[in-house]
C-alpha cells in the first residue's frame, strides 16, 4: 500500500485543505439508501478536482447511532451499512493514489453504552472492566463540570440501574465516558490507533479532547491529565509512524485550546472554534472588528502547529466561545427561527445562514481561505446545499450529498424513502437546483469558483504557513491583512460590507512593490509612499501578491 | 415830446419786451432745466436705490453694528436715506442750474460757492448725524452697564460720555463747513475728543462685552457675591 | 460660509471611514481639556452598556481650544470594558475630532454634529457638554432610548435641582415657550439633548448658524425649532447636573442677553407658528424621576432688591421706550416699596416680560440694550420670588410656578398684541 506521507513534507499538514465527509452521507454503490466506502471511494475524483487533499471522515464504527457515530460500540471495525474493512482499506488506497490523506475520528473520551467494555463493566461492581469507566454512588462529584448538550442534559451522572450507581457522561447519557486514570484504558485507546496507523490512516481527529481526565473541584475540562495522556500517545505515534497529525477537537478559547499544542508535543492541529462565530458577526456587524480582536487574542504556535480553521461542519454553529451578548446578536441575526437553535449554537448551512448570498459566500470562503491555518471545507458547502432544520438534532446538515438532478439528486438507486434522510427537495436549495453536475458545467457557479479558490490557495504556501499582521485603515468596514513567508508577500482586502467601500492602506513598507491581482493576474498601479487607495463593491474581495518588479 | 414820450415808451416796451423775449427762453429754459433734473434726479435715485439693494448696502450696515444703533422706527433703511439725499442734491443742483441759466450775475455767484459749500455740508451732516447716533448709544451703553454693575451714580457716567461725544461731533461738524477757524480750543477739544471718541467707540462697538465687563470691573469691586452662586440656568 | 467647504477634509475622511451610525454624540468643547476625557469615556460606556448592537460614533466639535483639548481626544484610547461591562463592545466606535469654524462659537460646533449626523444617516443623535462631572454613562441610555426605542424626535433633559436653581428658567424661559409655543418643557436650554435624524436635517438647513444668538442660544433654538416643526418631543430625568468650576463665565446681565435674547429671536423667527398656536400640552417624561434635596444656594435678596431699585430709578429713561406707560408706572411703584413689602406679582411680571419681547422685536432701541435692561427688573422678581418662597416646600413651589405658567398663557393675547401693533 503506497503512502504519501512516508516521501514528502512531514508539515504537511500545513498546507491541507481538508474536507469534511460523512460516508453515509456522499454516495451509495449499493442502492440501500446509505452512502458507503466503495461509494465514496468513487467519488474520490471529484474531490480531486475540487482540489482538496485531505479528507475528514466523520465516524464510521459499529454504532448504535444515537449520537452519528459518535456512539462507538467497536473501535476496530466499520459499520457495516459503509461497508466492510476491506471496502475501507480499498477506498484509502484509492486515496493515497490520488495524493490524498485520510484523517478519522478517535473517539475515545467515551464509548457507547452498548461498548462490550460498558456492559462488561456495569455488570457488577467488582468486574475487571468496571475501573474502564468512572463511576459514583452520589452525583455530588465534580459538581463543578458544566452540561454540555443542555437541551437533552440535566446531569452529567446518569444511573444505571444495573449495578445500581452512576456512571459519568460529558455528552448523552448513552455515552459514559472512559476512565484516563486506568493504564489499561491508555493501553487499549494505543492499540486502537495503531490498527489504524498500520492500516494507513494518515491522522486523527480526537473528539472531545478535553474532557478525558475527570477532577474534584476543576472544571474537568483541559486538566494537565489530559495533557500527558495527549503527549503519551503522540509519543508512541511519532516513534512508530512518523509524518501523522492529530487534530484536537477543543472547542476553548484560544489562551485555552492552544494548550492542545503543548510544546509542540501533543496535537499538531486544533481547531479554532472562536473564530468561526465572529466571523459571522463581522459580516452582519459590518465591522472588522471581531475578527481582528480574536485573532490578536490568539497566542503565537509552536513551529510545526497549525490551526484547523472552519467555517460551518457536521455540528451546529457552536456559540459556547462568545459572551453573551454576542451570542444573542448572532442569535437575533442568523437564528431568528428558534427551530434553527440547538444548545448553545446554529444548526444551519453556510448557505442558508449566509441568506443564500453568493457574494456573502464567497466573501467568508475567501477570508477562510487567506486567514493562517488549514481551512476545511464541509461536503455540500462547495455548491451551496441547503439544510433541513425539521428532521431532527443535527441530522438537518447531514442529508444526502447532491450529485445531480435525477433520481435521489444522483446519491443512490435505492427508493426515495429508503434514504437514511430525505433530501432537500425544496426550490431554493433542493437538488433539482442545487447539484455538482448542473454546477461543473457552468464556469460562474459556486462549485467552478470554489476550484479556482482552492487552486489559488494552494498555488503558495504563505497561507498555510506564511505570517499575518493586520491593516488598520480608517475604514472599519474593511478588513485587510498581509500575508508574508519568506519574500512572498499577499495582501489581501475584504469589504465586509453590503454596500461600496473605499479605503485607504497604509503600505509604505512594501513600497514599489506592484500589487498582483491574484485571481485575474492584472497588475495593479504600484505601491508609492501614499496611503494606497482601493474601491470595493459589495461584499468583494482581493487577494494581491505583492511583487517586486 | 409827444413823439418822445412815444419813442421812450416804445423803446422802454421794446426793451421790456425785447427782455422779456430774452428772459422768456431762460425762464422756460430754466423750467425745464429743473423738470428735466427732477426726472434726472428720480432716475439717479431709483438707479440708485437698486444697484444699493443689489449691492446689499443694507446688511453691509447692519453687519456693522449701525443699523442696530438706530431705532428702527424713527429712520427708514440707510439705502433709502442715501437714495433720498442723492435726490435732493441731485435736484437741488439742477434747480441751481437753472436758476444760473437765467444769467442773474449775483445770484450765479452765490450758487458757484454753494456749488463748493455741497460736499462740505454733506460730510458736516453725516458726521453730525453719526456723531449723534454715536453718543446716544454709548450713552445708554455706559447707563445700562453701570445699573448692572451696580456703580454708584450712572446717569452721571452717561451723561458725561454723551456730553463729550457731542462737543466733539460738533467741533468736528463745524470745522468741515469752515466755521471754526483757528481756535485753540477746537484744536484742544479734537484732541481730548478724539481720545473719548476712540474710548467710546471702544466701548461700544469695538468690543461691548469686554467693554461691559471692564466697567463692571472697575465700578464694583465690591460687587464679588453679588450673585451668590446662584445659578440661573 | 458655502456649505461644501464648512467640513474640512480631514473631518470629511474620518466620516468616510465611520461611514454609518446608528448613533451619534456630540461634544461641543472649548478648552475642556480637564473634562474631556471623563466625559468622552463615559459617552463611550453609556454606548457600549445601552446600545451594544448598535453602531455609534462621538464627534468631537472643537471651537479653537488653546489647552490641547483636541490632541487630549485624539489620544484617548478606548477604556477596558471588561473592568466596566460584562462583555467588551461588538464593534468598532468612532471618535473624530475636528476644530470647527470657531467664529461662529458654538453655532459652528452645532452646525458640525449635525453634518456628521447627516453624513453619518443616524436615527439618533445627542449632544452633551464637556464640563460635567456629574455624568453618567446612563445619561446616554435616557437622552437616546426615547428617540431609539419610542420614536420620538427631541428629548430635552430634566436635571434634579434645588428649588431655587435654574430660575431663570422658571421665570422667564420655560413658561414663556409653554405660552408660545404650546409645550412645557422644563429645561429648554439643557447643556444635554437628543434629537433624531431628521430633525437634525432640518436644523441643517436652518441659515442660523452665524447669527450672534447662537453663540450661546443654540439649545433654545433646537428646543423651539424642533417645537415649530411639530416634532415628537419628549423629556428624559438625568439626575443632578455638576457643571467644573470655570472661570470667566458670563454675569448675570450676560447670561439674560444671550439665552433671553436666544428666546426672543427663536420668536420673531417662528412667530407664524406660535401667534396661530393656542393650546398647551404636557410633554411626556422618560426615566425615574426621583426627588432628593440639594445643598441651598446662598442668596443676598437684599441686595437684589437694591440693585432692582436703583435700576427703576437709573435706567427711567430706557425703559420709558421699552415698557408701556401702565406697566413703568406700576413698577415705579413698587420699586418705592421697601424691603418687606415689595412684591412683584405674575401679572406685572409676565406684562414686563412681554412687552420686552415685542420692544426686542420692533428693534425699538439697540437690542443688547433692551436685554440690559430686563436684568434689574428680573432681580427684583427674584428678589420677591425668594422671599415669598423662602419657606415653601417643594409641592407648594410647583403650584407657584404652575400659576405663573397660566399666567404666561393668559396673558398670550397680550403678547400677540404688542407683538403685532405697528410702531
Amino acid at each position: 500500500m503506497t503512502n504519501p506521507q512516508t516521501d514528502g513534507d512531514p508539515l504537511w499538514y500545513k498546507d491541507a485543505v481538508l474536507y469534511e465527509v460523512h460516508v453515509r452521507a456522499f454516495f451509495d454503490s449499493d442502492d440501500d439508501g446509505i452512502g458507503d466506502f466503495r461509494g465514496l471511494a468513487q467519488k474520490l475524483d471529484y474531490l480531486q478536482d475540487l482540489g482538496a487533499n485531505t479528507l475528514w471522515l466523520l465516524p464510521f464504527y459499529p454504532s448504535p447511532l444515537k449520537d452519528d457515530g459518535y456512539d462507538i460500540s467497536s473501535y476496530t471495525d466499520v459499520h457495516p451499512s459503509y461497508g466492510t474493512l476491506d471496502d475501507f482499506k480499498l477506498f484509502l488506497d484509492q486515496a493515497h493514489r490520488r495524493g490524498m490523506r485520510v484523517l478519522t475520528e478517535l473517539v475515545v473520551n467515551h464509548t457507547s453504552d452498548q461498548h462490550p467494555w460498558f456492559q462488561e463493566a456495569r455488570r457488577s461492581q467488582n468486574n475487571p472492566r468496571r475501573d474502564w469507566y468512572v463511576w459514583s454512588s452520589t452525583q455530588e462529584r465534580y459538581r463543578q463540570a458544566r452540561i454540555i448538550f443542555t437541551d437533552t442534559e440535566l446531569s452529567n451522572w446518569a444511573w444505571d440501574p444495573i449495578s445500581k450507581s452512576y456512571y459519568w457522561h460529558r455528552f448523552f447519557s448513552h455515552q459514559p465516558d472512559l476512565n484516563y486514570d486506568n493504564p489499561a484504558v491508555l493501553e487499549e485507546v494505543w492499540n486502537i490507533m495503531k490498527f489504524w496507523l498500520d492500516i494507513g490512516v494518515d491522522a486523527f481527529r480526537l473528539d472531545a479532547v478535553p474532557y478525558l481526565v475527570e477532577r474534584e473541584n476543576t472544571s474537568c475540562e483541559n486538566l494537565p491529565e489530559t495533557h500527558a495522556v495527549l503527549k503519551h500517545l503522540r509519543r508512541r505515534m511519532d516513534e512508530n509512524y512518523p509524518g501523522r497529525f492529530l487534530l484536537a477537537e477543543a472547542n476553548q478559547w484560544p489562551e485555552d485550546a492552544v494548550a492542545y499544542f503543548g510544546s509542540g508535543d501533543e496535537c499538531q492541529m486544533a481547531f479554532h472554534f472562536p473564530l468561526m462565530p465572529r466571523m459571522f458577526m463581522a459580516v452582519k456587524l459590518e465591522d472588522r472588528k471581531p475578527i481582528m480582536d480574536i485573532l490578536q487574542r490568539t497566542p503565537a504556535l509552536p513551529e510545526n502547529c497549525q490551526w484547523g480553521m472552519f467555517l460551518r461542519n457536521h455540528d451546529e454553529l457552536t456559540l459556547e466561545m462568545v459572551t453573551d451578548e454576542e451570542r444573542d446578536y448572532l442569535y437575533d441575526e442568523y437564528a431568528k427561527d428558534k427551530l434553527t437553535r440547538l444548545n448553545l449554537g446554529i444548526r444551519r448551512r453556510l448557505a442558508p445562514l449566509l441568506e443564500n448570498d453568493r457574494r456573502r459566500v464567497e466573501l467568508m470562503n475567501g477570508i477562510l481561505m487567506s486567514l493562517p491555518g488549514s481551512p476545511i471545507i464541509y461536503y455540500g458547502d462547495e455548491i451551496g446545499m441547503g439544510d433541513n432544520v425539521y428532521v431532527g438534532d443535527r441530522n438537518g446538515v447531514r442529508t444526502p450529498m447532491q450529485w445531480c438532478g435525477g433520481w435521489n439528486a444522483g446519491f443512490s438507486n435505492a427508493d426515495p424513502e429508503q434514504l437514511y434522510l430525505p433530501l432537500i427537495s425544496n426550490p431554493v436549495y433542493g437538488y433539482q437546483t442545487v447539484n455538482v453536475e448542473s454546477q461543473r458545467r457552468f464556469p460562474h457557479s459556486i462549485l467552478s469558483w470554489m476550484k479556482r479558490l482552492i487552486v489559488l490557495r494552494r498555488s503558495s504556501r504563505v497561507f498555510g504557513r506564511g505570517t499575518l499582521e493586520f491593516l488598520t485603515p480608517p475604514n472599519h468596514r474593511v478588513l485587510a491583512y498581509v500575508r508574508e513567508l519568506g519574500n512572498e508577500r499577499v495582501l489581501v482586502v475584504n469589504n465586509l460590507s453590503s454596500s461600496a467601500q473605499a479605503v485607504e492602506l497604509d503600505l509604505r513598507r512594501f513600497k514599489g512593490t506592484i500589487p498582483i491581482e491574484m485571481f485575474g493576474g492584472n497588475p495593479f498601479p504600484r505601491v508609492m509612499d501614499r496611503p494606497y487607495l482601493l474601491t470595493l463593491g459589495p461584499y468583494q474581495f482581493y487577494w494581491f501578491r505583492l511583487r517586486r518588479i | 415830446m409827444g413823439d418822445f414820450i412815444i419813442k421812450n415808451l416804445t423803446d422802454t416796451l421794446g426793451n421790456f419786451s425785447a427782455m422779456v423775449m430774452e428772459f422768456l427762453p431762460r425762464l422756460l429754459a430754466m423750467t425745464i432745466i429743473i423738470v428735466v433734473g427732477g426726472v434726472v434726479a428720480w432716475i439717479v435715485k431709483a438707479i440708485l436705490r437698486r444697484i444699493l439693494l443689489f449691492l446689499r448696502f443694507n446688511s453691509l450696515f447692519e453687519s456693522a453694528g449701525i443699523t442696530q444703533m438706530m431705532p428702527k422706527t424713527a429712520l427708514p433703511s440707510p439705502s433709502d436715506l442715501l437714495a433720498r439725499l442723492v435726490f435732493w442734491v441731485v435736484w437741488v443742483s439742477f434747480m441751481l442750474f437753472g436758476v444760473s441759466a437765467l444769467g442773474v450775475l449775483a445770484l450765479q455767484e452765490e450758487i458757484s460757492r454753494f456749488f463748493l459749500l455741497i460736499p462740505q455740508i454733506f460730510v458736516a451732516l453725516v458726521i453730525l448725524f453719526v456723531g449723534l447716533l454715536i453718543a446716544n448709544f454709548a450713552a445708554r451703553a455706559t447707563l445700562l452697564a453701570a445699573v448692572n454693575a451696580n456703580s454708584s451714580s450712572p446717569r452721571l457716567l452717561s451723561g458725561v460720555v454723551r456730553f463729550i461725544i457731542v462737543i466733539l461731533v460738533v467741533t468736528m461738524a463745524l470745522e468741515r463747513i469752515g466755521l471754526g477757524h483757528g481756535v485753540v480750543l477746537v484744536a484742544f477739544a479734537i484732541f481730548f475728543g478724539a481720545l473719548m471718541l476712540g474710548l467710546a467707540l471702544a466701548f461700544g462697538l469695538g468690543g461691548r462685552d469686554v467693554a461691559r465687563r471692564i466697567l463692571e470691573k472697575r465700578f464694583a469691586e465690591d460687587n464679588k457675591e453679588e450673585e451668590d452662586g446662584m445659578s440661573h440656568l | 460660509m458655502s456649505e461644501d467647504t464648512f467640513l474640512s477634509d480631514e473631518f470629511l475622511q474620518q466620516i468616510t471611514a465611520a461611514g454609518e451610525a446608528d448613533i451619534l454624540a456630540g461634544v461641543p468643547t472649548l478648552n475642556n481639556a480637564r473634562t474631556i476625557e471623563r466625559t468622552v469615556r463615559a459617552i463611550q460606556v453609556g454606548l457600549v452598556k445601552y446600545f451594544p448592537r448598535q453602531r455609534a460614533a462621538i464627534v468631537i466639535s472643537d471651537g479653537g481650544s488653546r489647552d490641547g483639548t483636541l490632541n487630549l481626544v485624539k489620544s484617548i484610547a478606548p477604556p477596558d470594558f471588561r473592568t466596566m461591562l460584562a462583555a467588551p463592545p461588538l464593534r468598532t466606535m468612532h471618535t473624530l475630532a475636528t476644530p470647527h469654524r470657531a467664529i461662529w462659537g458654538r453655532g459652528g460646533a452645532f452646525r458640525t454634529i449635525f453634518a456628521a449626523a447627516d453624513l453619518l444617516r443616524v436615527k439618533a443623535c445627542t449632544v452633551i457638554s464637556p464640563d460635567l462631572e456629574s455624568m453618567t454613562p446612563e445619561w446616554i441610555e435616557g437622552l437616546i432610548r426615547p428617540i431609539y426605542r419610542e420614536n420620538v424626535d427631541f428629548v430635552a433633559p430634566i436635571y434634579l435641582r434645588h428649588k431655587f436653581d435654574g430660575l431663570l428658567l422658571k421665570q422667564i424661559l420655560s413658561p414663556l415657550i409653554a405660552a408660545a409655543y404650546g409645550y412645557e418643557i422644563q429645561e429648554p436650554y439643557g447643556g444635554e439633548l437628543a434629537f433624531s435624524g431628521r430633525l437634525a436635517a432640518q436644523y441643517m438647513n436652518e441659515d442660523v448658524f452665524s447669527k450672534e444668538f447662537m453663540r450661546q442660544g443654540a439649545e433654545v433654538w433646537m428646543t423651539t425649532t424642533a417645537m415649530a416643526g411639530g416634532f415628537r418631543l419628549g423629556q428624559s430625568f438625568l439626575g443632578p447636573k455638576i457643571h467644573a468650576p470655570k472661570s470667566g463665565g458670563l454675569d448675570l446681565a450676560g447670561t439674560i442677553q444671550q439665552v433671553v435674547g436666544a428666546l426672543f429671536n427663536c420668536l420673531e423667527t417662528h412667530q407664524q407658528f406660535w401667534m396661530s398656536r393656542n393650546q398647551v400640552e404636557a410633554v411626556p417624561v422618560f426615566g425615574f424621576e426621583n426627588d432628593m434635596e440639594l445643598p441651598a444656594v446662598r442668596v443676598d435678596r437684599k441686595r437684589m432688591f437694591q440693585m432692582f431699585q436703583t435700576g427703576v430709578q437709573e435706567l427711567a429713561s430706557v425703559h420709558d421706550l421699552i415698557l408701556s406707560p401702565d406697566t413703568l408706572q406700576r413698577i415705579r411703584e413698587i420699586a418705592k416699596l421697601s424691603d418687606r413689602e415689595f412684591c412683584l406679582p405674575d401679572d406685572l411680571w409676565v406684562k414686563t416680560v412681554y412687552e420686552f419681547a415685542a420692544s426686542f422685536h420692533h428693534s425699538v432701541i439697540n437690542r443688547d440694550h433692551i436685554l440690559q435692561a430686563l436684568t434689574p427688573l428680573y432681580r427684583g422678581r427674584i428678589s420677591s420670588f425668594l422671599h415669598e418662597n423662602h419657606e415653601a416646600g417643594i409641592t407648594d413651589l410647583g403650584e407657584k410656578l404652575k400659576a405663573l405658567r397660566l399666567q404666561y398663557q393668559q396673558s398670550k393675547s397680550y403678547l400677540i398684541e404688542r407683538w403685532s401693533a405697528s410702531a
